[in-house]
């Protein structure tokens, strides 16, 4: 982290592929960029970028690509407001603004020779998507890898083409909220599909990303199951402008979501307000 | 490094220290406020407490961060926009408001150093005035670790004692003043400082407003997260803000872009001023928000200052100026709030 330096000023990168992840009313696309010129970042998986449309604003945006994929930085965009639109209206070649790194991110190296368990909802596969890659990318240092992914229906599927690839490198339970037609796969919300496959808490850590709701019923069901605070890792998100720990804006309590988070365990998390 | 001045040379100090940009309190209709002078006659020494405080002159209301174009080749062109070099005096600084500003400095300073504050902030000179009276009927600097003639911030210290000030230097930065025009200040004698030592203890007495016991808060908001207290202190606020705009060690922000052309793109990002009293301070874009009501965005405004900050910083985040107390539409008074914490449960 370069400290002497304008932490507000972004860095040029060009924009080198953007994938659509889903259509519609919750649009997702996938981008991929390079930093014109080589000033980037090397970031940790959990990590975020302040990601701006010049004239348009920042918005806070995980890094859903792996430290060990340096060609390019990825993050995978639900379209909601005014500048994560801005984005979607790009095109392959344009240039954006990105600062960061910023947060904490997942311990992995307290994980090494565990079991590791990922479940996802919606776009909340993109931070997991850092830490997943990282844990194949070095797979002989954990033990078994499993994946809970879900969305609502099959349309709202982000990274289909590489959850298919995955399902050959690890287990991958898919699941849609509600029934259709087509779908083999288990129908209800993630968190029951967590207790129907009734994973074992030996030797495992759970990291989980999603919807808010999501986290809270996946949390409960894992207690059920038998997993303790200190092995179910999860992110947070609340409003960000300066991503520093400045603007006041990000707080649970005395945490600055931005610099203290965005990972927590459930032990630490437990213990902050409801806040988020 | 302790000096007297007599008031009639009051005149030439300040002509000295017109080689700087010197801001003072003036008189603007019936409020009084920090502004650039051009004669010592501009200030106005018999001031009380000003609309805003000297914090705007380091933090200001607006911040220019960069200016952006599209440039030649149809990319956009960044070009940072620091403050300018612009040595400044603010002369007049008030106890509390002068503390305050080491309350920013802890939060711009730390990893990830602003450097906007900061270019400012290193620019900016203190000269503080003592209050022998309150200039707010609500001051209650004392019950927050300050005192009317504290010097927490400041490079010099000056305070009235009739024909003269007694001149008090803190710093280097300090002494630099004083040796701008080092024939005016003359030694302080014994009777000086005594009467300097009544001028204070006698400006203390005059302190009303207190709240005894503070230091039972901070634990004591540790248990009332979820208390209907918020509801009930929070029901008349209107969300109007001005408690924290008012606030000298407030800090939050915005940041937008501003665009002056379309086509070709031309503007500039700015931060702004923001308070977590605004209910879209928190708001996610989806709708949801964590701090829903006027209850909960009390509640963060007096845990911050109360308890978050004295846990990360060792300082309480108010430093008794009054400003809130006095403004505040539906006289929301802090001071109760806190007395009310205290006792709350017992
Ligand atoms: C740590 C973190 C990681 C995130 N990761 C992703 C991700 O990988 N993919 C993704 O699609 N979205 C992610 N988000 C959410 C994303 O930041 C918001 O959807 C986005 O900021 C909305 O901006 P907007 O201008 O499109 O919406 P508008 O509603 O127009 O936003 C207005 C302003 O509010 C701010 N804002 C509004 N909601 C949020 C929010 N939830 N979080 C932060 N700032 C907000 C924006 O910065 C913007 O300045 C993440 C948020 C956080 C805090
Ligand atoms: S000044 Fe009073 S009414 Fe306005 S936001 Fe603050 S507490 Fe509420
Ligand atoms: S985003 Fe500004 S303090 Fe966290």
């Amino acid at each position: 982290m370069d400290h002497n330096s304008n932490s507000y000023i972004p860095k040029l990168a060009k924009i080198i592929e953007i994938k659509e992840e889903v259509g519609g009313a919750r649009a997702v696309k996938t981008f991929r960029t390079q930093f014109i010129e080589d000033n980037g970042f090397i970031h940790k998986p959990g990590q975020c970028a302040m990601l701006s449309v010049l004239g348009k604003g920042e918005a806070m945006i995980s890094i859903s690509s792996s430290p060990l994929e340096k060609d390019y930085l990825q993050f995978s965009i639900l379209k909601m407001g005014r500048v994560t639109s801005a984005l979607h209206e790009t095109q392959e070649g344009d240039v954006i603004g990105i600062r960061g790194p910023y947060g904490n991110s997942f311990p992995m190296e307290k994980w090494k020779g565990k079991n590791l368990i990922f479940i996802g909802g919606g776009i909340g596969l993109a931070p997991l998507w850092s830490v997943l890659s990282t844990a194949l990318g070095k797979k002989q240092e954990f033990g078994n890898l499993a994946l809970f992914y879900g969305a609502r229906t099959s349309q709202d599927v982000v990274f289909k083409q590489e959850l298919e690839e995955l399902k050959n490198k690890m287990t991958v339970h898919l699941s849609i909220d509600v029934e259709e037609p087509d779908w083999k796969e288990y129908v209800g919300f993630v968190p029951l599909n967590i207790l129907d496959k009734k994973p074992s808490p030996k030797n495992v850590i759970t990291i989980t990303c999603g919807p808010p709701i999501m986290i809270k019923f996946v949390i409960q069901n894992l207690q059920a199951l038998g997993f303790k605070d200190e092995q179910i890792y999860t992110t947070v998100e609340n409003k960000m402008k300066c991503g520093i720990g400045k603007c006041g804006r990000c707080n649970i309590g005395l945490h600055y979501v931005c610099k203290d988070g965005p990972v927590y365990s459930w032990a630490e998390l437990k213990n902050l307000p409801q806040e988020y | 490094m302790d000096k007297i001045l007599l008031k009639k040379a009051f005149p030439q100090w300040v002509k000295k220290l017109q080689a700087y940009r010197l801001i003072a309190p003036t008189k603007d209709g019936n409020i009084w406020i920090y502004e650039a002078v051009t004669t010592p006659e501009d200030i106005d020494l018999e001031f009380l407490t000003t609309a805003l405080s000297p914090k705007k002159i380091i933090f200001p209301q607006r911040e220019v961060y960069f200016e952006f174009e599209k440039g030649d080749n149809d990319n956009p062109e960044i070009k940072e926009t620091l403050p300018e070099d612009d040595p400044t005096i603010v002369f007049g600084v008030r106890p509390c408001d002068a503390k305050a500003v080491t309350l920013t400095d802890m939060v711009f300073g730390g990893d990830f150093e602003d450097v906007y504050y900061w270019k400012r902030r290193n620019q900016t000179y203190l000269v503080g005035l003592a209050c022998n009276t309150p200039p707010n009927p609500n001051c209650f600097c004392l019950s927050v670790d300050g005192s009317p003639h504290s010097k927490d911030g400041l490079d010099i210290l000056l305070t009235d004692l009739g024909d003269k000030y007694y001149v008090k230097s803190f710093t280097k930065n300090g002494d630099k003043l004083l040796n701008l025009a080092k024939n005016l200040f003359k030694q302080p004698s014994a009777a000086n400082k005594k009467e300097l030592q009544k001028i204070q203890t006698e400006s203390e007495k005059k302190i009303i407003r207190q709240i005894n016991n503070l230091k039972k808060v901070p634990p004591k908001l540790k248990d009332m997260w979820d208390s209907p207290f918020w509801d009930e202190e929070a029901m008349s606020c209107l969300r109007c803000g001005i408690c924290t705009y008012m606030c000298p060690t407030c800090h939050c922000f915005d940041i937008n872009d501003e665009v002056h052309s379309s086509a070709p793109l031309k503007g500039q990002r700015i931060r702004t001023w923001d308070t977590c009293q605004f209910p879209d301070f928190t708001m996610h874009s989806s709708g949801h928000n964590p701090r829903p009501d006027k209850a909960s965005r009390l509640r963060q405004r007096i845990m911050h200052k109360f308890k978050y900050f004295v846990e990360k910083h060792k300082n309480y985040q108010c430093t008794g100026c009054g400003r809130c107390v006095t403004k505040c539409p539906v006289s929301i008074d802090i001071i109760e709030v806190l007395e009310k914490v205290r006792d709350y449960g017992s």
